[in-house]
């Protein structure tokens, strides 16, 4: 009896000691695999923190690449208005009402905006424009105002090397600013919506401006004789869309204007 | 015994077992798709080379810069069995390489110390 019952006794602690052996590997395996999930929460958090590093830096150079080309087309811009005839606030005028009539066209805010950054270039061949032609007092002859109109296609030519996409906008501004809906403008005499939907909206803005400016050699014309030359023009010089568009938001035309006005 | 040698990738080590020398060496990242798929080779090359070799000393390098927690988890298991290789009268030293500007591969080198006391685990500034 006696003897039956220590062999149960060596059974159990047999049993015992395994059980205390597996459940000290159990939980030494427990207490690393805790360790290993500390370790690995943090070093994701670090690497996130890494990776928001990085993106705010990403960000911060994409910044600074827009912003540069902000700056070289708006001074290329106003290389280009020392050229001009055209004074003062005149682009930062044909620049505004461009972004209107592209929201209004329908383009999605962010072109819009790239427009109205785009726009001052239009004139930018005229940098390429003898003095002696640009600077005549009083009217072109024939052959000064073939000179003068080669500033489309000159602006189109310095800027169409580049690939950037606000410089590839503005080197269609230039290029395309002086066609006109029915045909007869230039450098191409292109027609419709052939002609780039920049190309249109900066021809108009460009014009409504140029006419309700004053110049050394005119003076500013009044209102309603802008208005009465758009809707005779209508189809035929400007995209009649784009017209629509400008007697149907008038009011924010004018308020630009009004808030950008050269002082005399 | 052969030889094993894996080559780095993008997310696994270069791996260098060499038999004849007594050599065992990791490194690079380690972020196998399968980690325990991925380093099977190694650990039975591992076993089998202890098994057979006499050499009197094997050198394991681990240069480790990034690493998932399944590898390591497949870590501890290797110094598993380097404890169990070791308790069974092998020479083993083991070196723990990491860059100090690299705390995580520092951290994880001082947890495998810490949890193989009696191993001959040094740490090694890069």
């Amino acid at each position: 009896m006696e003897a039956f019952e220590n062999k149960l006794i060596g059974e159990i602690q047999e049993l015992q000691a395994k059980f205390t052996k597996t459940t000290e590997k159990l939980i030494k395996d427990v207490k690393r695999q805790d360790k290993i999930m500390i370790r690995s929460d943090k070093r994701q958090q670090q690497e996130y923190d890494e990776l928001q590093k990085k993106f705010a830096e990403v960000e911060a150079l994409q910044k600074e690449i827009e912003e540069t080309q902000r700056e070289v087309v708006f001074t290329m811009g106003a290389i280009g208005e020392s050229r001009s005839k055209e004074t003062g606030n005149h682009v930062k005028r044909v620049a505004k009402y461009s972004k209107i009539f592209a929201l209004y066209y329908g383009l999605p805010e962010k072109e819009a905006e790239m427009l109205k950054q785009a726009s001052p270039m239009h004139d930018i061949g005229k940098v390429a424009i003898p003095d002696s032609v640009l600077n005549k007092p009083g009217r072109f002859n024939e052959e000064e105002r073939k000179i003068m109109d080669t500033h489309a296609q000159l602006g189109y030519e310095m800027l169409n090397a580049s690939n950037r996409p606000l410089l590839k906008m503005a080197t269609t501004v230039a290029y395309e600013h002086h066609e006109k809906w029915n045909g007869k403008g230039y450098p191409r005499g292109l027609s419709g919506e052939d002609i780039h939907i920049y190309g249109r909206i900066t021809a108009l803005a460009d014009v409504f401006d140029a006419l309700g400016s004053d110049r050394v050699y005119k003076k500013a014309w009044d209102d309603e004789r802008i208005f009465k030359l758009f809707k005779e023009e209508r189809g035929e010089h400007f995209d009649p869309k784009l017209i629509d568009i400008f007697f149907e938001h008038l009011d924010e035309f004018l308020k630009i204007r009004d808030s950008l006005k050269d002082i005399q | 015994m052969e030889n094993l040698v894996i080559e780095e990738t993008k997310y696994t080590p270069k791996i260098n077992l060499d038999a004849q020398k007594g050599l065992i060496e990791l490194t690079g990242k380690s972020y196998p798709e399968n980690t325990f798929e991925f380093y099977k080779p190694m650990m039975d090359w591992a076993e089998e080379y202890f098994n057979a070799n006499d050499l009197p000393k094997t050198i394991i390098n681990f240069e480790i810069i990034y690493f998932n927690s399944s590898s390591s988890k497949l870590f501890f298991d290797f110094f598993d069995l380097i404890e169990e290789m070791s308790n069974k009268g092998k020479y083993i030293e083991i070196y723990w390489r990491y860059d100090p500007d690299n705390d995580s591969a520092l951290e994880a080198g001082e947890d495998f110390k810490e949890d193989f006391e009696k191993l001959n685990f040094k740490l090694e500034e890069k």
